[in-house]
């Protein structure tokens, strides 16, 4: 695992009016990793995120990409860094087949009419890339598609287009057991291939399933940024809901998940 | 005195390299061969030569024109339309049977369903019906390397023997030599644990690749561990070993079919799923897959009972990993679906079982080819003879 974060946000704030979404946050992804960003509704999750998009501007606080300082003033910046956010309605049409939406508003040409055997070939070779077997005709509308199958659709796009940090918010939400399975394991992929993958999730266990940090936000906060391998479920609940964990060591502010903590483990 | 090994020696060893490296990582160019085996182009030409016309490899020039100046370098590709190695599979709840083209292509394959019970002379038949089936659709011309058996059971390694497969009531059944006779007394045929084949299979072309030590877990109605360490696979002394289903971790649990009591399998296997479910007449797959969808839309029953599984199975990993200090544990078969739905579990109790040193670099996966692995690994085992000795086995 890769020491330089792929992105890095140092003392983020961002006020609505005079409501405080984001104190002070801290926040890392690392490239190969799948960072998991949690937190109770309202915790701040998806401010945080459109502020990496460039949707929102901040009002302080500091980007590194690859370790150099970056500004994101707008969507454009964030999309030529290779930051992609992949959202729950996940912007797909309907009327158009598997290939025309990977490469919507992108299309290749060979003169003055589409190259579609290439568009078809590429599309198919980042699905194998993926290990994607659920999706029988790359042909097929959109429509036809399950909830999962649409979700690697959308997934997959964010691939060919040569992202390099992806978030994926919410992405199991409305899947039945075994399309969540299914998609846990592209995101798991997503990272293995070595992207970083951001996964906003309420639900702990596709988190401890997949993901390699924890970063729990509370109230605008980020109250830790663990290793996986170094919390029980028990611990993030207890960060989610009331912003600190006892076993977790004071206040449970973790040096970017850098620093192990003693004290962890054994302890439910 | 020791001499050095002979040109004989060494012509073989690279022709086996650079086979091998064809059939694991696909069709390459010679200049690409050249960097990966670290041999000089002269070599690398005259060894494909030499596969080329042993019908193994295929030479083209590339589709595309690279961006270089001068002559495209030739592509190397594994003939998997003309080679091929039979695989068989035989699990608890079905049999299934390919033909596997080199590079790891699946040419053709047949899927039975397999009553609970059957012994070995009532399955052979029933794969060589799908083998011979599949035998009329081979085109003539083919190169058939041999046949590879996995089974969920107990291997002796020397010839292939099941000593003994509980949950399907065998003890020592020859079903390598029932096959071989169907497959015809000049194809070899190698026998080997499903688990071991799966995480073979795993190690070489999938989610393992390039991990030298892995645990592939492997769960139906038993559960079993193919083990590789050091990049070898740890088999023991007769090749029984990995039976980590049956480690005994809770002196008080209950008695399991292999005679002993509170093996690891009684508290994660199938039956210890449907009964913390309250589900006790119902078994198989399908009904494993009814309890976690159950406990997805909401059964407190169904959830309880993932829940307390899932923490048998993050007790067992946590000594797996103590043991072992694997970069990769993988989660097959059954287990998968398990560990997906019990993972806040399964890592709660792992993280705080195991020793942080051998931990820390661990990676949890699910098997990359899917419910494939025990048929490519099977074929992997069958191939394993023509890419030690490319031009005397073919």
């Amino acid at each position: 695992m890769s020491e330089t974060p792929l992105l890095e946000l140092r003392g983020v704030d961002k006020s609505f009016g005079p409501v405080q979404v984001l104190r002070d946050v801290d926040f890392a992804v690392y490239p190969g990793e799948v960072t998991a960003l949690v937190g109770d509704n309202g915790a701040g999750k998806s401010t945080l995120v459109k502020c990496i998009s460039g949707i929102y501007g901040t009002d302080a606080g500091e980007f590194f990409f690859e370790g150099r300082p970056v500004t994101i003033n707008g969507p454009r910046d964030a999309a030529g860094l290779g930051i992609d956010v992949v959202y729950q309605d996940l912007a797909l049409c309907d009327n158009l087949d598997i290939v025309q939406n990977m490469f919507l508003g992108r299309e290749r040409r060979s003169g003055l009419v589409l190259d579609e055997p290439t568009m078809e070939e590429l599309a198919a070779r980042t699905l194998a890339e993926l290990s994607v077997r659920t999706i029988g005709s790359l042909r097929q509308h959109v429509s036809s598609l399950s909830g999962g199958q649409r979700q690697t659709v959308a997934i997959a796009k964010a691939v060919l287009w040569n992202s390099r940090l992806v978030i994926l918010d919410e992405p199991m939400a409305a899947l039945g057991v075994a399309q969540t399975a299914q998609v846990l394991e592209l995101v798991r992929r997503l990272a293995d291939n070595g992207l970083a993958v951001v996964l906003i999730s309420h639900n702990m266990n596709d988190v401890f399933a997949v993901s390699d940090r924890i970063a729990t936000l509370y109230l605008g906060q980020m109250v830790a940024q663990v290793r996986t391998t170094d919390v029980t479920h028990a611990q993030v609940v207890e960060l989610i809901t009331s912003g600190r964990s006892d076993s977790l060591g004071a206040n449970g502010r973790n040096d970017g998940g850098r620093r192990r903590n003693g004290t962890v483990g054994g302890l439910e | 005195m020791r001499t050095g090994p002979s040109q004989e020696e060494i012509r073989r060893q690279n022709l086996g390299a650079l086979l091998r490296h064809v059939h694991l990582r696909g069709a390459m160019s010679r200049a690409e061969l050249t960097t990966a085996l670290g041999l000089n182009r002269s070599t690398i030409g005259a060894l494909t030569a030499d596969l080329a016309s042993a019908g193994l490899v295929s030479e083209a020039i590339p589709k595309q024109r690279g961006r270089g100046a001068g002559r495209p370098s030739l592509v190397v590709r594994p003939e998997s339309a003309r080679v091929h190695a039979w695989a068989f599979s035989i699990e608890v709840d079905r049999l299934q049977a390919a033909r596997i083209g080199l590079g790891g292509v699946v040419l053709d394959r047949r899927e039975l369903g397999r009553p609970r019970g059957l012994v070995a002379a009532e399955t052979a038949p029933l794969l060589a019906g799908a083998l011979k089936e599949m035998r009329r659709a081979v085109p003539p011309g083919t190169i058939g390397v041999g046949a590879g058996i996995a089974v969920c059971g107990m291997v002796r390694r020397e010839d292939g023997l099941v000593r003994l497969s509980p949950h399907a009531g065998w003890v020592n059944e020859p079903i390598g030599a029932t096959l071989a006779t169907e497959l015809g007394a000049d194809t070899p045929v190698v026998v080997a644990n499903v688990a071991d084949v799966c995480a073979f299979a795993e190690h070489a072309r999938g989610a393992a690749a390039g991990c030298d030590n892995v645990i592939y877990l492997y769960g139906d109605v038993g559960v079993g561990a193919g083990i590789i360490a050091g990049g070898r696979r740890l088999t023991g002394h007769g090749g029984y070993g990995g039976e980590v289903g049956h480690m005994v971790v809770n002196r008080h649990g209950s008695p399991c079919e292999c005679g002993s009591r509170g093996c690891w399998e009684t508290e994660i296997g199938e039956y210890a799923l449907l009964k913390a479910a309250d589900r006790p007449e119902a078994f198989g797959r399908e009904a494993v897959l009814a309890v976690f969808d159950a406990a997805d839309r909401g059964d407190a029953r169904a959830q309880t009972a993932v829940r307390q599984v899932g923490d048998w199975l993050g007790f067992g990993v946590g000594n797996l990993v103590n043991l072992f200090n694997p970069e990769m544990v993988i989660f097959g078969g059954t287990m998968r679906d398990l560990y997906l739905a019990a993972a806040a579990q399964v890592r709660s109790r792992l993280n705080s079982v195991a020793l942080s040193a051998c931990l820390e670099h661990v990676r949890l996966r699910t098997p990359q080819l899917g419910n494939d692995a025990a048929l490519i690994g099977a074929a992997e085992l069958a191939f394993e003879r023509l890419l030690a000795d490319p031009l005397d086995a073919s």
